[in-house]
């Protein structure tokens, strides 16, 4: 421990401790501005100045890495450090004299008016003022080591190398985080002609997944975490209090033995942008629904408020149906949901905008429980509802652009004619199609699917929640397009379906299965393959196939199968019906 | 080794060689070939003769005949006349101004005479380029003594009690920094050689480099030596040294084939062997930390020193950094003994190794005097000697005004301080600095305030940049003199100055913003009188500031010598001067943007300043 006086009071602080540390810990503020406890002092812009006396000997050092020494006297606020510090403030106010936080500091000191008028004023009120601060946090703490200082002297800037976008560049942010004049920014730009993912705005890499989350704790996002991408930062943890980050953490597969499954693996959206003509992906202000549902939302990017791009409420916005559904050219059945979605959002626009709405449908298929009256009120409001399916959106010529920066052409059934309608944003109602891994799932769990995609049920009337595997139950839109009411409803079954054999304790099976005449078997495996309920095993150590029972469902296929008469089925026997046709012989 | 009856050493600095010493060797060869006196006479280029200013030069040797200022056409007589008919050329000699008797020996010459020689000993006298010849005079015998009748600490001993102190503008005490770097903590040490000579106008490291490249290495060997763990050293040398760069090149290759460089050297058990690193041309990375950062690979910018280099220095190692002209003194040291060294300067070093400036110093005399080039003085010599006696005076009879001392941020000073001996505390007593040994001598022509501006401008163009008052402040400080330099400054611009240099000195990060403002701040107390001209009566007494000038023409030595010769008009840019030819010239004030062609252009003198 070393023991000091700061300004006439006693400190101890252990010894490699910086003067403003020290001075931090009795209580004595110094002005500071390169300095930030994330990276190593950089001591460049020289406000931290104090003086350190020892006996007669006096020297000005900068606190924040001048380490403690024993028996010294500091001085923060001698009249030699405020003639330093005004006059350093007076230097970067005359530099910069719109920037804020030069501002204030000069304030603190007494600083009004500079002595000095400076050939390179920065009026800007985000001028980089050269604290350093974005090109130690980039090499000290993200450690990728992107940004440095071009040129000497006056004419010291901060650069990229060879002053292009580096390909070292995380795009952590954490430069713009440092930066105390706002002179670094995070922009969103197409990335090599690439529309980035509909992010709107940059994403910690610390993150509660959504405000109704469960637990509602923070996860990191291991793709944009700089600990993850370069090893260094793990700044989370060193101002944790309780300690609670933990890095090693990893993904982990847990085996749990269950009796029953109920897959409900949900869907995807169609992705429009197979759908060249309605400029999904190439044109701004094309949405699908789900993005328009994240802009909805009040804890969405735009925290529920519907702008576009560039900032602005649309003056008017066109609700697209069917975009996929009920379209031979991609999945020829109705996906139920959007007629009402979309009249949710002509509701939903309605209410927080001054917008004009246009919905453009096929048919409209209000269909359930106050459907129609909902449609009706939606109608009286005054969205225009246009009966065609729109043929193409596109960018509008310029003398359209005073209307819309977008026009979109459909012909009106009803009326019979062609329609160009100037608009500013344009949401498109993606069809609902089976999940792009449904095919693995299905095998996983031996189930069927439809011709569309979906899974298929035992039954489509009598039994539409069980399949064609015992045990294995489906609900939700894996099995087929349906609204959050239907959802509910089949999912409750088959709750209720599996529940009724958990409280039963013992399952029934059919008494006619197959089972392995162990001595015939030879061991060929051909049968293993075959099942389509994956009942039968190979036993390595006998060397025979084996069947569970629980799973048979005395298919026969195996039993035809086996070249060698192993496979059996219980009471279909080839004695017992060798038996059986002697008896109708006799 | 061959012996020749006469050799004649062609000085090949690069102020001999840029006046055509080449040329001149090559037509010594060519008639010593006419003469036949191959067998007899040989030519041999050497390092730096130091007398700049007489260059070319060729020194007849065993005799110490010194020719100068030689042409080629000169040659052909010359080796008739001393070579052949053993006559030396008197009118090819030196003669000291305001005197016609020639002087025909280098050693007679004051500019000679007056000298210690040390670390330039072997000037002149070898080839830089052969390892024997530095052998033959001697060297490497320090390095054979410390290996091999000396420990390290014995060695360390020697040196610090010798007083020798860092050359490079420090001042600090060499044998204190060796020590600190032996007792730092750490495995691996290195050394480093700073012969990144960045001060316009000064060559010494340059010369010492380029005339004995040998004795820089020998000092290097003995002080990784004397330090311990010490087995790889780096010498930073500037790109713009590239005769610097290859005569190291050749040393080192040599070194290493006669086993003084490398693993066992002298089988004494010791390793240690040295890199060069080029500098990129940054005037910063002279600075020690910024040096070390730039050797490393990385941005020539100094940090914080609260944590010295000899104990996290380069690759945080200790690293102990010394200047050319320290390492070169260090083998002589070794082989005369400490108190042979502390013999020669100031004050008693056995107490404390502050306590005085001991050995010698090499200067690099610029400016206007009569002798300028390279010179190496004891301590103590006062500053009228090194002006007056080795400099030969001021040029045409002026009139003496200022020193000004080590380098672009090294203070001016007044003839008052003339009689100041030189040494490190005296010249800082008084504003200045030793510095790495420029010294400009400036005289009545010369405006103090246009001598600040054009050091600072320097200077503030070599600023990193990385710290706020080095940065800001120098260039303010710029901007004011720049106004004062056009008659646009005020009084309240002087204390302005004044206040701004101070803060500037206090808080810079490094030494080059520490010192920057040292002219500014020397001729402000010695010369206010010129900035109160400037800014007051708007008038530059010794009209350098051409834009306090008023320009005029003399119409009598218009007419009458020079016939109106209409040259003054075709060169006047702002078509000032009205005149027809064979009239007499006028220049209209009020076109006037005075640039002070027309005083540069007249043949007669007739355009006056005021």
């Amino acid at each position: 421990m070393v023991t000091l006086k700061i300004d006439d009071k006693q400190v101890q602080v252990p010894e490699d401790t910086s003067i403003l540390k020290a001075a931090e810990k009795a209580g004595i503020w110094i002005p500071t501005l390169c300095y930030s406890e994330l990276f190593e002092p950089y001591g460049v812009c020289r406000l931290c100045v104090v003086e350190a006396v020892r006996g007669k000997r006096s020297r000005v050092v900068t606190s924040c890495n001048y380490p403690v020494r024993e028996g010294i006297n500091v001085l923060t606020n001698s009249p030699k450090i405020q003639w330093i510090r005004k006059t350093i403030l007076e230097l970067m106010l005359a530099r910069w004299p719109n920037v804020k936080v030069v501002k204030d500091l000069a304030r603190d000191v007494g600083v009004e008016k500079p002595r000095f008028v400076s050939l390179q004023r920065d009026e800007a009120e985000d001028a980089c003022i050269l604290c350093g601060k974005c090109v130690s946090v980039c090499r000290e703490v993200v450690q990728a080591n992107v940004l440095g200082f071009a040129y000497r002297g006056i004419k010291r800037e901060i650069a990229l190398p060879f002053g292009v976008q580096s390909e070292a560049c995380i795009v952590c942010g954490a430069c713009a985080h440092v930066c105390p004049t706002g002179h670094i920014k995070m922009v969103v730009e197409d990335y090599k002609g690439k529309k980035p993912e509909f992010t709107l705005g940059p994403k910690t890499a610390i993150y509660v997944p959504t405000l109704q989350a469960v637990p509602r704790v923070p996860v990191i996002d291991a793709d944009s975490c700089i600990h993850f991408k370069t090893g260094g930062c793990e700044y989370c943890a060193k101002v944790c209090e309780p300690n609670a980050i933990n890095f090693g953490m990893k993904d982990e597969v847990e085996e749990i033995e269950v009796g029953q499954i109920l897959v409900a693996t949900g869907f995807d959206i169609f992705d429009a942008s197979a759908m060249a003509q309605y400029g999904y992906g190439t044109l701004d202000n094309v949405y699908s629904s789900l993005e328009f549902e994240m802009m909805l939302n009040s804890t969405g990017p735009t925290n529920g408020q519907v702008l576009t791009k560039d900032g602005r409420e649309p003056r008017s916005v066109a609700i697209v149906h069917c975009i996929g559904s009920r379209d031979t050219n991609h999945h020829s059945y109705c996906s139920r949901v959007c007629c009402m979605y979309a009249l949710k959002y002509a509701h939903l626009v309605h209410d927080r905008t001054k917008a004009s709405i246009y919905q453009f449908y096929i048919d409209m298929r209000a269909f359930g429980k106050g459907y129609e009256e909902f449609y009706v009120r939606i109608l009286d409001k005054g969205v225009k509802v246009i009966r065609g399916k729109v043929a193409e959106v596109v960018e509008a010529p310029p003398a359209q652009k005073d209307e819309g920066s977008l026009v979109v052409r459909c012909e009106d059934t009803l009326a019979g004619k062609l329609l160009e309608i100037p608009v500013d944003m344009v949401v498109l109602c993606n069809a609902i199609e089976a999940r792009r891994d449904s095919d693995a799932v299905r095998r996983l769990f031996s189930i069927s699917k439809s011709p569309d995609g979906f899974f298929l049920e035992r039954h489509p009337k009598l039994d539409p929640t069980s399949t064609m595997t015992d045990g294995v139950y489906i609900a939700g839109c894996a099995q087929g397009p349906k609204d959050i009411p239907d959802v509910v409803a089949q999912a409750s079954s088959a709750a209720a379906r599996m529940l009724s054999f958990i409280s039963k304790g013992e399952v029934e099976i059919d008494p006619v299965r197959a089972f392995v005449q162990e001595e015939y078997c030879s061991g060929c495996k051909i049968c293993n393959s075959l099942c389509p309920y994956t009942a039968i095993e190979f036993l390595a150590e006998k060397k025979v196939s084996h069947v569970n029972e629980a799973l048979c469902k005395g298919c026969g296929t195996c039993v035809a199968a086996c070249p060698s008469s192993a496979m059996t089925g219980h009471g279909f026997t080839d004695a017992q019906i060798l038996a059986e046709l002697d008896g109708i012989m006799v | 080794m061959k012996r020749y009856r006469l050799q004649l050493m062609v000085c090949a600095g690069t102020g001999c060689v840029s006046n055509h010493s080449v040329e001149i060797k090559d037509a010594l060869d060519r008639e010593i070939e006419k003469h036949k006196l191959q067998n007899e006479a040989e030519v041999v280029f050497t390092g730096c003769n130091g007398f700049c200013g007489a260059g070319p030069i060729v020194v007849v040797q065993p005799d110490g005949v010194f020719y100068q200022l030689l042409k080629t056409a000169d040659i052909p007589h010359l080796v008739e006349e001393h070579l052949l008919k053993g006559r030396p050329v008197k009118k090819l000699m030196y003669s000291p101004p305001a005197e016609k008797i020639p002087i025909p020996k280098m050693s007679d010459i004051p500019f000679f005479s007056d000298q210690t020689l040390i670390a330039l000993r072997n000037r002149g006298m070898i080839d830089p380029e052969q390892i024997d010849d530095y052998i033959a005079r001697g060297g490497y015998k320090g390095l054979v003594k410390a290996l091999t009748m000396m420990t390290p600490d014995e060695v360390l001993k020697e040196i610090k009690s010798s007083g020798l102190r860092g050359r490079g503008g420090g001042g600090f005490p060499t044998g204190v920094k060796w020590e600190s770097c032996k007792h730092a903590h750490g495995d691996i040490k290195h050394v480093i050689c700073n012969a990144d000579e960045g001060d316009p106008g000064a060559f010494m490291d340059r010369s010492i480099i380029e005339g004995d490249p040998h004795a820089v290495i020998e000092g290097m060997i003995i002080g990784a030596y004397a330090i311990e763990k010490v087995h790889q050293g780096y010498i930073y040398v500037r790109m713009e040294y590239p005769l610097a760069i290859k005569r190291f090149q050749i040393a080192i290759k040599q070194a290493r084939e006669y086993g003084l460089l490398g693993e066992n050297i002298l089988d004494a058990g010791f390793t240690f062997d040295i890199d060069i690193r080029r500098g990129a041309g940054a005037f910063v990375c002279g600075e020690s930390t910024a040096l070390m950062a730039s050797v490393e690979g990385k941005p020539g910018e100094p940090r914080a020193k609260y944590i010295h280099t000899v104990e996290r220095g380069l690759w945080e190692r200790p690293t102990c950094l010394n200047n050319v002209e320290t390492w070169a003194n260090v083998p002589q040291i070794i082989l005369k003994g400490a108190q042979w060294f502390s013999s020669i300067g100031t004050g008693d070093v056995s107490a404390d190794p502050w306590g005085g400036s001991k050995g010698t110093k090499v200067f690099s005399l610029a400016g206007k005097v009569n002798n300028t080039g390279l010179v190496e003085v004891p301590m103590g010599i006062p500053l009228r000697d090194i002006v007056f006696k080795i400099g030969g005076g001021i040029r045409d009879g002026k009139k003496f005004k200022a020193v000004q001392t080590g380098g672009p941020s090294g203070g001016f000073i007044p003839e008052s301080l003339l009689d100041l001996p030189v040494d490190y505390e005296e010249l800082t007593k008084v504003g200045s600095m030793m510095g790495s040994g420029g010294m400009v001598v400036t005289d009545e022509d010369n405006c103090m305030v246009d001598m600040a501006r054009y050091f600072l401008a320097f200077t503030q163009a070599e600023s990193c940049g990385k710290c706020t008052p080095c940065r800001e402040g120098t260039k303010q400080m710029l901007d004011i003199l720049d106004r004062i330099s056009v008659g646009e400054g005020t009084e309240e611009d002087l204390v302005t100055l004044e206040d701004l240099s101070n803060v500037i000195v206090e808080s810079s990060l490094c030494a080059l913003g520490g010192s920057a403002p040292n002219p500014v701040l020397t001729t402000l107390k010695y010369f206010r009188e010129e900035y109160e001209a400037h800014v007051k009566d708007k008038k530059c007494p010794s009209h350098t500031c051409r834009k306090l000038n008023t320009y005029s023409i003399d119409e009598k030595i218009c007419l009458k010598l020079g016939h109106g010769c209409h040259v003054c008009v075709k060169h006047c840019p702002d078509a000032a001067i009205i005149g027809e030819r064979k009239q007499v010239h006028y220049i209209d004030p009020a076109k006037c943007s005075k640039c002070g062609v027309c005083y540069d252009v007249c043949n007669f003198k007739a355009v006056q300043v005021a």
